[in-house]
């Protein structure tokens, strides 16, 4: 099978490394994709579930833009409301009418909605969420839990990383995942201090095994919350709409007091929400809490079509079908090749491991061997399926699969 | 913990670990040395120990009390050694008063060979023995310095304490120098040369770019993506080793 060479992509980032800190920074930072020469680095176009480089080579993407395009590239649903709102209003003095519509939509789709508050990006919602937990019970203290990601404000981040100091997390109690010893330990060693708890509806860290909540352990968490009159905080970021489209919450059988939003709510648009309980409403509205473009109508207007169209086509039904289909296909080509490939997580978005090498480098050597072929996989995050992946998509990635199991099988003739 | 307890850990531990390399691969460090037999002792109140042994043409240097040194070099503080590191004190000899003039000729030259390896901006031109000495010493000082920052430097404390067990290898293409580095439970041991099944792989291209790379001249996220230092493995070692590498600079002068 042909593979790929990113000539162009790879030229381009030396000419950004000059210019920009880190070439490209963040979470598109092409470090984690290993080995690098294996990735392209910018992109030409988009569209469905494929996306091309710069240098030409088409890609099956099942990262999404790292989750916000739920839908596809280009959706043309999307698209049309979203051109159809930029010809009345984008950013202006005031905001648009969609607003109303948008979270009269949310409120009416998520379970425990009495109120949606709008923003940019999912860690701006979390970060309200804190503030409004603080507001609400006049406490200091936020659990959250370790390998838990929240965005990247100086809270989120751990005090040892540049740019952060100690004193940003002196507030901050790192918990477990699925360990509720923990969390009522912080409870009881901390009387009335602890404001919040936030966490991902599952656990989904990178490099990692992700886990499902353990039986009843939300439950607990609930009434421990309840109880102690502490603010619970559903991080649903990455989540949510791919789960179930009433809140993440509501397909594990618990009830939190806000939940964040971001990523697939915009099909690609940049807006993000918090949406809460009646009883955190007051709390929300004494924060002052707003930025330039949080108000602007196009993404409010795309995030309206997306979440109808999500509902519409019961996209988390649709993700969990495909996702099934693909992760359940390259285990039994994996096995055919003689090795295992262990899936964790949820079926919308998956993460996948060989465990052949617990070191990852044979996992991160195949993901490699399949990128270059033209199916985008990454070997450190949790993928994620698009509405768009058809079964042709799916087809070719097993083709892929195969021949880059057949690479790494030549080049590791042990270690299967 | 106070930096110049840091800097002594670093000064004994890291630098002074690099003698071992200076006479194995430097004719002109070998001839100083000869064939003499001798073990100085450094011993620093309220601060680290080590030793240096020349034996049969060989150097060895190894933490805590030498079992029987020739020669102890006493220092009244971290501050004091440091000092002598940077060539404003002297040390008070203890034990090898007949051992003195070895201590002021040859080992005070042989010292300096080491220095000069370690500045090259202080050299004119660079030739390959010069650049192999000097990314060697440069790779032992970046890995032998981080067990000394790990249990003293606060911020390196705490991201000790969370990086997962395993092996780094740290290697310079074409030909080496190699390190490894063994973490357990937040302790850090280096080691030189190559190890069988690594955890985590840190892999720099050339000497030029291990140079610029472990002397914090270029950022890491953008010398992986150039493809100058290839990474691959359990990479939340590398992160928490890369953080790590970053502070030791605040304490190398």
């Amino acid at each position: 099978m042909k593979t790929y060479s990113y000539n162009k992509s790879h030229e381009l980032f030396k000419k950004a490394a000059k210019i920009i800190p880190c070439g490209i920074y963040g979470h598109f930072s092409p470090a984690p994709l290993i080995p690098v020469s294996d990735y392209p680095f910018y992109i030409s176009k988009a569209k469905d579930a494929h996306f091309w480089d710069v240098d030409g080579n088409e890609f099956i993407d099942y990262m999404c833009a790292y989750g916000p395009v739920i839908l596809g590239y280009n959706n043309p649903v999307v698209e049309s409301a979203a051109e159809m709102q930029r010809q009345q209003a984008n950013c202006a003095t005031a905001p648009g009418e969609i607003m109303v519509e948008l979270a009269d939509e949310l409120v009416k789709t998520v379970t425990i909605a009495d109120w949606a508050f709008f923003a940019k990006n999912g860690n701006d919602a979390t970060t309200f969420s804190l503030m409004i937990a603080r507001a609400k019970t006049g406490r200091k203290k936020i659990i959250r839990l370790k390998g838990g990601y929240h965005g990247v404000a100086p809270w989120t981040q751990s005090p040892d990383h540049p740019g952060i100091i100690f004193e940003d997390a002196e507030n901050m109690l790192i918990g477990e995942w699925n360990n509720y010893e923990v969390l009522e330990d912080f409870v009881t060693k901390n009387p009335g201090e602890i404001a919040g708890i936030i966490a991902t509806p599952y656990h989904h860290p990178t490099f990692e095994d992700n886990v499902l909540p353990a039986e009843g352990y939300w439950k607990k968490v609930e009434q421990l919350c309840k109880q102690e009159g502490i603010v619970l905080i559903i991080d649903d970021v990455r989540t949510g709409f791919r789960l179930d489209v009433r809140g993440s919450n509501e397909y594990f059988g618990f009830k939190p007091d806000l939940i964040a939003f971001c990523k697939a709510i915009g099909n690609g648009y940049p807006i993000s929400a918090l949406v809460g309980t009646k009883e955190m409403k007051e709390a929300a509205s004494k924060v002052f809490y707003t930025g330039s473009y949080w108000l602007s109508a196009v993404p409010m207007a795309a995030s309206l079509a997306t979440i109808l169209e999500i509902k519409e086509n019961n996209v988390p039904e649709m993700l969990a079908e495909k996702g099934k289909k693909l992760t359940g296909g390259l285990q039994k080509i994996a096995k055919r090749h003689g090795f295992n490939l262990k899936v964790t997580g949820h079926p919308a978005m998956p993460y996948l491991r060989l465990t052949d090498d617990p070191s990852l480098m044979l996992h991160q050597e195949w993901c490699g061997e399949c990128t270059k072929r033209g199916a985008y996989f990454t070997s450190h995050h949790n993928w994620f399926i698009s509405a768009a992946l058809t079964d042709t998509d799916i087809q070719k990635t097993f083709e892929i699969a195969d021949d880059a199991f057949k690479t790494i099988k030549r080049n590791h003739p042990h270690k299967s | 913990m106070s930096a110049q307890k840091i800097k002594a850990g670093i000064n004994l531990h890291a630098i002074l670990k690099n003698l071992e390399d200076l006479v194995a691969f430097d004719d002109d460090a070998r001839k100083l040395i000869g064939n003499r037999k001798m073990c100085i002792r450094f011993s620093v109140k309220n601060g680290p120990e080590a030793w240096v042994k020349f034996e049969k043409g060989k150097c060895t240097v190894g933490r805590g009390k030498a079992p029987k040194p020739n020669v102890i070099l006493w220092f009244s503080s971290c501050e004091h050694l440091n000092k002598m590191f940077d060539g404003k004190a002297n040390p008070i000899p203890l034990k090898g008063f007949t051992k003195l003039s070895f201590l002021q000729k040859e080992f005070t030259q042989l010292t300096k060979r080491l220095e000069y390896f370690l500045r090259p901006e202080n050299v004119e031109k660079l030739d390959e023995h010069y650049i192999k000495m000097n990314t060697n010493f440069t790779l032992t000082i970046a890995a032998y310095a981080l067990p000394e920052i790990a249990l003293f430097d606060e911020r390196a404390k705490f991201t000790a304490s969370h990086l997962p067990d395993g092996t780094l290898q740290m290697e310079v293409l074409p030909e080496g120098p190699d390190v490894y580095l063994e973490i357990k439970a937040g302790k850090i041991t280096a080691g030189k040369g190559k190890i069988a099944h690594p955890d985590a792989m840190m892999i720099m291209k050339d000497a030029h770019v291990a140079n610029d790379f472990l002397n914090g001249k270029t950022d890491s996220f953008t010398a992986i993506a150039l493809g100058d230092v290839m990474i691959k493995g359990q990479i939340p070692i590398l992160d928490g080793i890369n953080l790590m590498l970053d502070r030791v600079i605040n304490y190398v002068s």
